[in-house]
């Protein structure tokens, strides 16, 4: 607006120090009282540190108000304030960049319109403030003396001179003109101040409010919050679409078994995105395989993450499956664990989840399958460490150890050195890892829980033999680790077990390249002859299909789920090669992967990766794979 | 102002070109019903041009994409090649057509640099092709 650029222009010039002493303070001040929480005073940079009362501003400028006993700010601010009517943050906000600068009566102006700052109580603006800054703003020449003038009486004077054009606009003058104290000193610097007002407003404002509502109703408003919070940081489009992609990282999950919500705060956002999300896209699952799994399930996944409790009952229909489990853990050989049958509940309940995450991440199956193969079991099972148990013991950590050691064999058939950590992260979630997952599932198997160990065997088993095709043992190893991963990352914020053992271990395996001499399993010594391929465990795709579809499946559907999640696989990971061999490169890289999900139509212009991301992974992987989850924020709640 | 009238252009330009491709798939379809014996109704022949035109939206996105992708600017033959890689065939046929014009460049260059007999033996060579095969994977 003109009169805005006109009053900047001549505030500049050559504003009465002690004009733009008292305006700045005065609207800082009266911002502060109005919204205690927003601290968008930003301009003379006092207003960030605005949290508490007008005095807050005052102590920051003890030059300023040195004399300002007898009619301190506050006491004018809140003359104001209990006569004027409340207008939104962010309207008061402009108002007062505004106010700032009509504060500033530079030029001589004819007006005599200086009275006007002095009446507090009298001010009520019959309009929206915003109206009645917009009409100051009109204003361009307001007498310097003059305004010195009327500051001087402001006090408890409450004239209705209207000088001014209209009594609104007198009225802002002279809230305005209340607070500045007519004998302070004029400061140069805090001229220029309030100038930034504007920039930073908005989002100062949304943090603020952001703080105080999450101070007033921690988890009720998470939600409201982080939306708001992360518009900010994430480049939603605004579509209605991208609206419901909501990458909070941390969401209270509105979830009937509520136990460990608060346990699990990263992972309630996930659900609760998920829940939206789930509708929005069925087109997605549908042309999946997997889209044979409702996206709705995955709400079903993550309540099993949520809640370790719910998990053991929520996993009743798979105690069918459990039944194949002693079967099968006969099987194991590298077997770690002695405890098979928590270790069966665990996996169960963690392939459960994991069969929503992996069928939810079926996509994401193209993150750099091979090279992460290795590291994501490594990580899977040290985070299934860390999270999932119950009663975590330092055998887990060993056992992790030695699930590590079982990748290194694996590790000839990554196809090259992952180069990100991030690849690792999000291969983890879809790298079942058979052996590798089998361990860590047995290791973490304190936890009591009637999982099916017999999935996790056979794929160990399977997983042991193959050195001769990367793509399947990779396949293998994703569908395995999903379910591990998500357990992990359900459990792992449980401060009972020490999972920021594991979860350490894990990550820091995660960027170097795990070539460790694992001592080769014995079970393969034979079985590698043949260099049988890799196949996923097939009760594992029974587990997580049946999960999913919740109806009684004949065995040859399972036949045919099965063949055609092999050849999914196969099909994207010879993708994969070919856009890294088209980028000259040697490695699959995070660019592959998303490039084949926007060939997939999972990732459009309206759904950029990294909501997918923070939709579907837990916090971990997601601070490794999206920047700004590790931008330090503190998490709420924090426990 | 301008945009809108730059719109309007833009989509009588689009308009133009769906009827092309229309006209285009109404003529292919009738050489097929004249080969096959077979009848192609109106629907089906503007169905088909509408699938094509669409198709055609995509392939030019992901081809942009595939050049991105290399850090090009250029959409080049391999970036089409990668987007037939979903069909075997397909890819087996536009491999062998791009190899023909690779080596048929290549001729005239090479006429050009020598006129000589040794190009035109070479040129013979060349134009053996191989024999495509007929699989076809449809794992779009």
């Amino acid at each position: 607006m003109d009169g805005r650029v006109g009053l900047r222009a001549s505030r500049r010039a050559a504003p009465t120090p002690r004009v733009a002493v008292r305006s700045s303070p005065r609207h800082r001040a009266r911002v502060r009282e109005q919204e205690p929480v927003v601290s968008a005073m930003s301009g003379s940079g006092l207003g960030k540190e605005n949290k508490a009362g007008s005095s807050t501003p005052l102590r920051h400028r003890p030059n300023a108000f040195s004399e300002l006993d007898n009619a301190t700010p506050r006491v004018m601010l809140r003359k104001i304030i209990q006569n004027q009517p409340q207008v939104s943050p962010l309207a008061l906000q402009t108002v007062q960049l505004e106010e700032t600068e009509d504060a500033r009566p530079e030029p001589p102006s004819q007006r005599t319109s200086s009275t006007v700052e002095l009446q507090l109580p009298d001010l009520v603006p019959e309009d929206a403030s915003v109206t009645t800054f917009r009409m100051t703003r009109k204003r361009k020449k307001l007498s310097i003396s003059e305004f010195e003038r009327a500051a001087d009486k402001r006090l408890p004077q409450n004239q209705a001179h209207s000088t001014l054009d209209s009594t609104l606009v007198r009225s802002l003058r002279m809230s305005v003109g209340s607070v500045m104290a007519p004998d302070t000193v004029e400061k140069r610097g805090l001229l220029r101040r309030p100038q930034n007002h504007k920039a930073i407003d908005i989002a100062a404002f949304e943090g603020g409010v952001e703080q105080n509502m999450l101070q007033i109703k921690a988890q009720d408003y998470l939600v409201d919050l982080q939306t708001s919070s992360m518009t900010g940081t994430t480049t939603i489009r605004t579509d209605a679409e991208v609206v419901l992609n909501n990458t909070e990282l941390f969401v209270e999950p509105q979830l009937g078994e509520q136990n460990l919500l608060a346990v699990e705060p990263q992972l309630s956002d996930s659900k609760t995105s998920a829940q939206r999300s789930n509708t929005s896209y069925p087109a997605h699952e549908k042309a999946r395989l997997e889209g044979l799994v409702s996206r709705v399930s995955t709400d079903e996944r993550r309540t099993l993450r949520f809640s370790e409790k719910d998990l053991i009952t929520d996993h009743e229909h798979v105690d069918g499956i459990t039944q194949k489990t002693p079967a099968k853990q006969g099987e194991e050989e590298q077997d770690h664990s002695q405890q098979n049958d928590p270790m069966e509940q665990f996996s169960e309940s963690e392939e459960m989840a994991g069969t929503t995450e992996h069928h939810a991440d079926a996509e994401y199956s193209e993150h750099s399958e091979k090279k992460l193969s290795r590291k994501a079991v490594s990580q899977l099972t040290a985070a299934q460490d860390a999270g999932v148990e119950m009663e975590m013991t330092p055998s887990e950590g060993g056992v992790a150890e030695g699930t590590e050691h079982q990748d290194s064999p694996k590790a000839e058939l990554q196809m090259a050195g992952s180069p990100g950590g991030h690849s690792p992260a999000s291969y983890s979630l879809e790298k079942p890892g058979a052996k590798p997952l089998k361990e860590a599932v047995e290791q973490t198997g304190e936890i009591e829980r009637g999982t099916i160990t017999g999935v996790l065997d056979a794929a160990e088993e399977e997983a042991t033999d193959d050195e001769s095709d990367k793509e399947d043992h990779e396949s293998e190893e994703i569908s395995m680790k999903t379910p591990m991963f998500v357990h992990a990352a359900a459990y792992r914020p449980q401060p009972v077990l020490s999972p920021p053992h594991p979860v350490k271990s894990a990550s820091p395996e995660l960027p170097p390249q795990p070539v460790r001499a694992k001592p080769v399993p014995k079970s393969s010594g034979a079985a590698q002859r043949k260099t049988r391929e890799p196949e996923i465990a097939s009760s594992l795709i029974k587990q997580i299909f049946s999960h999913y579809v919740k109806t009684p499946v004949t065995r040859d559907a399972y036949k045919i789920v099965e063949k055609c999640s092999e050849r999914y696989f196969k099909q994207i990971s010879s993708d994969l090669e070919a856009y890294s061999q088209h980028a000259g490169r040697k490695t699959v890289e995070m660019a592959d992967v998303e490039l084949l999900m926007r060939r997939q139509g999972l990732v459009t212009d309206k759904m950029p990766l990294h909501v997918l991301v923070e939709r579907h992974l837990p916090l971990e992987y997601r601070k490794l794979l999206i920047p700004i989850a590790v931008s330090g924020n503190k998490v709420i709640p924090c426990k | 102002g301008s945009e809108a009238a730059g719109g309007e252009q833009r989509e009588l330009l689009i308009q133009r070109l769906r009827a092309a491709v229309h006209y285009t798939t109404g003529a292919l379809a009738q050489d097929v019903a004249e080969d096959k014996g077979v009848l192609f109704s109106k629907q089906t022949v503007a169905a088909i041009s509408e699938i094509t035109f669409r198709q055609a939206e995509n392939f030019a996105r992901d081809l942009e994409m595939f050049a991105r992708h290399a850090k090009r600017s250029t959409i080049t033959s391999e970036d089409v090649k990668l987007l037939a890689r979903r069909s075997n065939s397909l890819l087996k046929y536009i491999t062998q057509k791009s190899d023909e014009l690779a080596s048929s460049n290549m001729e005239q260059k090479e006429k050009k640099k020598k006129k000589s007999s040794a190009a035109k033996g070479r040129k013979t060579e060349e134009n053996e092709t191989p024999v495509t095969e007929s699989e076809d994977s449809n794992m779009a």
